[in-house]
């Protein structure tokens, strides 16, 4: 399963992320997760929402560029060298990937890891495969 | 169609017509501006030493700073009571500049703004929308006159209140669109936000721009913005305003109205006239105005001259479009640069906006050139990298067309200033700027 994803891009200035969230909470939308790394002039924060769709428009009409993409999620095992095992997975079948970053739902003991690489589907399949729980996006939306 | 058989006149009935009005226009100088008789002594000349299109090149330029120095009613040639319209430049450092207008300079003008929107393709069947400032500039009273001439209809809109704008332009259903290029292309942004498209909601056909310097990038992106014909047209108020030139539907450059202009290109360092054809500083000297006569008026716009038959029928000569301005090129690092040649290149880019603003400084003894552009495209937010293309595809062709090596901002759309009459490009904060 993949889950929808927000893109914006921001500049790196006072009050851009405050202004970002700012445009969220006034249409009610809830951030489940939110990443930005290391910019110097500007970036991309990257989101994921409960409504991305709606989220999309909102911010579009405040004039933010910004883009839906999709990006796997999924819950790794709590023991040692489960995230190595899921990297080497997508390393042995050449699949690369692009960013990570990791957010934390509640009710669940464990955070759930995103990330972005080249091939989608094949990488979904082959972590399913070697029987990585992957979240589907209802997880994602229900509060 | 043509509005004046005085736009299709041999060559030599052309020259007979200048000659007669130059000596004219000088011996109005001479007799009843001061700085006139004064200038010609000091260069010791009378004014029946003016007689032929050869005798101009013996007659002192005029500059910017002459109306400065006789702010504000120093250079005109008439009394007082014969004045029945000032206007006056935007005066940006300083005192502005002060023009001034007779009954028959108002009909001039009037007459030639006709010929002008004529030729740019407006009928008495067009609703013309006039988007520049009402006000001292003379912009809107100039183009609104002629349009009027021709039997348009014409909306006194004046600059600003954009979404109003659009709104009399649907409701009114303007087809022509007056204004500086940059307005034009900020008001279809603004119609797209309302929901508008300007290309199919809107029956703007014509666009008739000036007031500022544009490229053919910029007409491009307002002929496909708008779904209209563009035209550029030139004027500066110290010689009527707008009017001084304009294109026709052939966009082969501007012709020039000859019957009440001459035109000479300069090297403006030199001074020296340059031939058909040559860049450099464009000179006027109009030929027909009583109320503030000027003798080599040096407008400080680079272009060149070209009298070959155009192929609307037409024999005035054309200027080319204006590649920039003595005083705004910029020097960076030994590298002559033009805005408007960085225009074009940023303008060639896709996924950047059309606004754009650049800042000149000195890093110790270097010039370091910063350029602030907008991002559009949000299909390079998948990744970091093609954010970064973005930015080095930009420095690249920058260095590549231009040799300056500059560093490029990409800020959120919609954050650098926009303009409602002429937009100011370039912040230089060099010393001595």
């Amino acid at each position: 399963m993949l889950i929808k994803q927000l893109s914006v891009f921001i500049e790196n200035k006072k009050g851009t992320l405050a202004n970002l969230t700012g445009a969220l909470v006034k249409n009610n939308l809830d951030i489940r997760a939110i990443a930005v790394f290391d910019t110097n002039e500007f970036g991309i924060v990257r989101l994921v929402v409960d409504n991305p769709d709606k989220a999309l428009s909102v911010l579009k009409k405040e004039g933010f560029i910004a883009k839906l993409s999709r990006v796997i999620a999924i819950e790794p095992e709590d023991t040692p060298g489960s995230l190595n095992r899921i990297f080497n997975i997508l390393s042995e079948h050449d699949i690369s990937i692009d960013y990570i970053y990791s957010f934390v739902m509640r009710l669940h003991e464990l955070p759930y890891i995103a990330f972005k690489v080249d091939k989608l589907e094949k990488a979904v399949e082959i972590l399913t495969a070697n029987g990585i729980n992957v979240v589907n996006s209802e997880e994602i939306r229900g509060k | 169609m043509i509005w004046s058989k005085d736009e299709t006149l041999e060559r030599e009935q052309f020259s007979e017509i200048q000659e007669r009005r130059l000596s004219e226009t000088v011996n109005r100088a001479y007799n009843n501006v001061p700085h006139y008789k004064r200038r010609l002594n000091e260069a010791g000349l009378e004014p029946g030493d003016i007689k032929t299109l050869e005798d101009l090149a013996k007659l002192p330029f005029t500059v910017k700073d002459d109306l400065r120095a006789n702010y504000p009613f120093g250079l005109f040639a008439i009394p007082q009571k014969e004045v029945v319209r000032y206007h006056a430049s935007s005066g940006t450092t300083g005192k502005p500049t002060v023009v001034g207008y007779t009954k028959n300079d108002l009909a001039t003008w009037t007459e030639l703004i006709a010929r002008m929107v004529t030729m740019a393709g407006v009928t008495a069947h067009d609703i013309a929308q006039v988007s520049f400032g009402y006000g001292l500039f003379t912009g809107a009273f100039g183009l609104h006159q002629g349009l009027e001439q021709v039997g348009a209809a014409v909306i006194p809109m004046s600059s600003g209140n954009t979404e109003k704008q659009i709104m009399i332009m649907k409701d009114f259903g303007t087809t022509a669109l007056i204004g500086t290029p940059s307005y034009g292309l900020h008001m279809a942004e603004i119609a797209r936000d309302m929901g508008i498209d300007p290309k199919k909601d809107l029956k703007v056909r014509l666009g008739l721009f000036g007031g500022e310097g544009s490229t053919e990038a910029m007409r491009r992106e307002l002929n496909e913005a708008w779904g209209m014909f563009a035209t550029e047209n030139y004027g500066m108020s110290e010689l009527i305003g707008p009017g001084v030139s304009g294109e026709c539907q052939c966009l082969k450059g501007m012709h020039i109205f000859e019957d009440h202009f001459i035109p000479e290109i300069i090297n403006p360092d030199t001074g020296k006239v340059l031939g058909a054809g040559e860049t450099g500083e464009l000179i006027i000297t109009p030929i027909t105005k009583e109320a503030l006569p000027l003798l080599r008026y040096r407008t400080k716009d680079i272009t060149s001259l070209h009298y070959e038959k155009c192929e609307c029928g037409r024999t005035t000569v054309r200027m080319a479009k204006i590649q920039g301005r003595t005083d705004d090129m910029l020097i960076l690092g030994g590298v002559n640069v033009f805005p408007s040649q960085i225009e074009e290149v940023l303008f060639n880019i896709s996924g950047i906006g059309p606004h754009y603003q650049i800042k000149v400084y000195k890093k110790g003894y270097l010039d370091r050139i910063e350029i602030d552009v907008e991002l559009i495209d949000e299909d390079l937010l998948d990744s970091f990298t093609l954010l970064e293309n973005l930015n080095q595809t930009i420095r690249i062709k920058l260095r590549t067309v231009l040799g300056i090596d500059a560093k490029v901002n990409l800020h959120e759309p919609r954050t650098l200033v926009r303009s409602q009459g002429k937009a100011k490009r370039v912040i230089d904060l060099r010393e001595g700027k």
